[in-house]
């Protein structure tokens, strides 16, 4: 009767998963991701092992503190090593500096209103309408500015006014991203702060699926990020309300909030004492693992300065000047070497690296 | 103008048309020629696969939903049965339903079956939509028929032949078609080694060399599917977050 239509295509029924190497040969894995990333402080909140984690529907999550947190690990752990193969700060290199760029360019979309020229809008809708991906992940907003990820599948979707601009807060990007890359058929498109990034370079490394499916990453300027309710808590003390607040942006060292009847504006060093332990000892500030990084640094007022870094990327630049959908410049470098070296002296902050340089 | 009158003929002929007419009112006056089934008194024999009231067996259900998702008159919802067993059941709301049977058609565990009641009656229309636990049992019936009727055509003449039986209302159902599976992985690769699928594999075919001390000696975790073992139950290929397990057709 019910015929039902079966995949003829065969797989394999032997197979082999490389185990990797524990630092604590007795304690689970997660205990193992604990001690050397989350307790000594080094843990980014990329949530590249809750991607990954297969102990659903518990499994590695956020804690209410918005921590990476694993609440019933001892008894719900199944000790696969997932997480410490994903994670980007297990065995941590530290990356600096500008990176490789094939063009550095400062552009301003047409199409789209943005933090500053549009331009991580305009390259995700750009691959989307040349076929390279079939949806893009933005983060939104909701009223009290916690982020919330977005699926993107057609250029419409971004009448939502929350989809652009920076929110300077975490966002859980890459457990959406999995469920994306599950859900794609053509590929799928990302954006994300530095940690983001290599969390993303990090799964496609370990595993074909993300490989194939992930063509586009598109990389932050990051200097940091602030968790959802500390930052919240420090902009409401400074007299922000979040019905009227419209843009947050930090520029020329200035934390600056747009409301629709004023701005409140104050030195983004007043901010240290919340700055996430995470950021505190991360040194990449343009995402140099990223197909293209886009900021606002080195560029005019109303631009995105974006490093193009690879085929894919300059691809879908070609495309956005062909069809002339963005205004083009040229982008300044050297503008970012304060704020690369201001990154690049948190590797103090790096247990152990004072040893690793003098080796 | 052109006046029309009958053909003359003869008496011989006028007195044998006459007595041929005499003749059908006697013989219809005796064993009537009619096409009407004389419900409920009689009922029409139905053929087996006659689309008919919906029965359901529980036990058969396999809860994919596959009878709700392709009803086209969307008169199939899932409703959870009430505990222990928190499954979800189809109900089905015949003010809705076109009887096309697509349900049953796409039951693959055979739960549903059709019967050869056509004369429900309700008297509101909340009543139409029928609940699980009421379609376990055949509605209650009351049967005045004593003579089953079938047509037949005789002489091109339509005839209702009519025997002594009163027709069965239910039918065996069709046993549903296996297509025997196995379960397999295609994209080893990605394989995280959570061993979920071993975990869930409840006729032991996934096997793993996670014993102790095997692991630390080894560096490799070594997967394997006992294909003779799989009873190609999808349990594992449900449960894989990465989903890099497949049913594929047995013996290819």
């Amino acid at each position: 009767m019910a015929a039902v239509a079966a995949e003829t295509t065969t797989g394999q029924s032997e197979w082999e998963v490389a185990v990797p190497e524990k630092p604590l040969k007795e304690k689970v894995y997660f205990e193992n991701l604990k001690a050397q990333v989350i307790d000594t402080e080094l843990c980014s909140r990329c949530l590249t092992c809750a991607a990954v984690c297969p102990a659903l529907p518990e499994g590695i999550t956020l804690t209410a503190d918005d921590k990476v947190g694993f609440p019933d690990y001892e008894e719900k752990c199944l000790d696969c090593g997932a997480c410490v193969r994903v994670c980007p700060r297990f065995e941590y290199e530290p990356k600096s500096g500008l990176g490789e760029y094939t063009d550095f360019i400062a552009g301003q979309s047409k199409r789209f209103k943005g933090q500053d020229g549009a331009m991580v809008t305009e390259l995700i809708v750009s691959a989307i309408e040349m076929g390279l991906i079939d949806r893009g992940l933005f983060v939104g907003r909701d009223n009290r500015w916690a982020t919330n990820i977005f699926h993107v599948r057609d250029p419409e979707q971004l009448a939502i006014t929350t989809l652009g601009g920076t929110k300077y807060t975490f966002a859980s990007v890459l457990p959406e991203l999995k469920r994306a890359v599950l859900l794609t058929k053509s590929g799928v498109g990302v954006v994300g702060t530095p940690c983001i990034v290599s969390g993303v370079r990090k799964l496609q490394q370990e595993f074909p699926i993300f490989r194939e499916k992930v063509k586009l990453v598109v990389g932050l300027f990051c200097t940091e990020n602030f968790h959802h309710t500390e930052i919240s808590d420090y902009l409401q003390k400074k007299g922000v309300d979040f019905s009227k607040l419209v843009k947050t942006d930090i520029t020329m060292g200035k934390f600056i909030a747009t409301m629709t009847n004023k701005t409140v504006k104050f030195k983004v060093k007043a901010l240290e004492k919340i700055l996430p332990s995470g950021c505190n000892v991360c040194t990449d500030f343009t995402a140099v693992e990223a197909d293209a990084s886009v900021g606002s640094v080195g560029s005019a007022a109303g631009f995105s300065t974006v490093a193009v870094r690879n085929e894919n990327a300059r691809r879908v630049v070609e495309f956005i000047k062909k069809r002339g959908y963005a205004d083009f410049g040229e982008g300044k470098p050297e503008e970012l070497a304060f704020l690369v070296g201001h990154k690049k002296k948190r590797a103090e902050n790096i247990p152990g690296f004072q040893d690793q340089e003098d080796k | 103008m052109k006046k029309v009158s009958v053909s003359e003929q003869g008496l011989v002929e006028k007195a044998k048309r006459h007595a041929a007419a005499v003749g059908v009112a006697m013989k219809e006056s005796v064993t009537p020629l009619t096409a009407t089934v004389f419900y409920p008194r009689e009922r029409k024999k139905m053929p087996d696969n006659f689309r008919g009231y919906l029965l359901f067996d529980p036990e058969k259900c396999i809860n994919c939903w596959e009878c709700a998702f392709i009803c086209p008159a969307n008169a199939i919802q899932m409703k959870k049965a009430p505990a222990p067993n928190n499954r979800f059941y189809p109900t089905v709301d015949y003010g809705k339903c076109i009887f096309c049977h697509f349900c049953i058609d796409s039951c693959s565990g055979g739960a549903l079956r059709t019967t050869k009641i056509h004369d429900v009656a309700y008297r509101e229309m909340g009543e139409m939509l029928t609940l699980t636990e009421e379609m376990i049992e055949p509605p209650e019936i009351i049967r005045e028929d004593k003579k089953s009727v079938e047509y037949e055509i005789k002489k091109d003449d339509l005839h209702l032949k009519r025997t002594r039986e009163v027709d069965g209302l239910f039918v065996e159902p069709t046993p549903p078609v296996e297509i025997p599976m196995v379960s397999q992985c295609v994209d080893r690769a990605s394989c995280l080694g959570c061993r979920v699928c071993e975990e869930v594999c409840e006729s032991g075919a996934i096997s793993s060399s996670s014993a102790e001390g095997v692991l630390e000696a080894e560096g490799v975790l070594r997967m394997k599917i006992d294909i003779e073992k799989c009873t190609g139950c999808g349990l594992c290929v449900k449960e894989c977050s990465m989903q890099i397990l497949r049913l594929v057709r047995r013996g290819k």
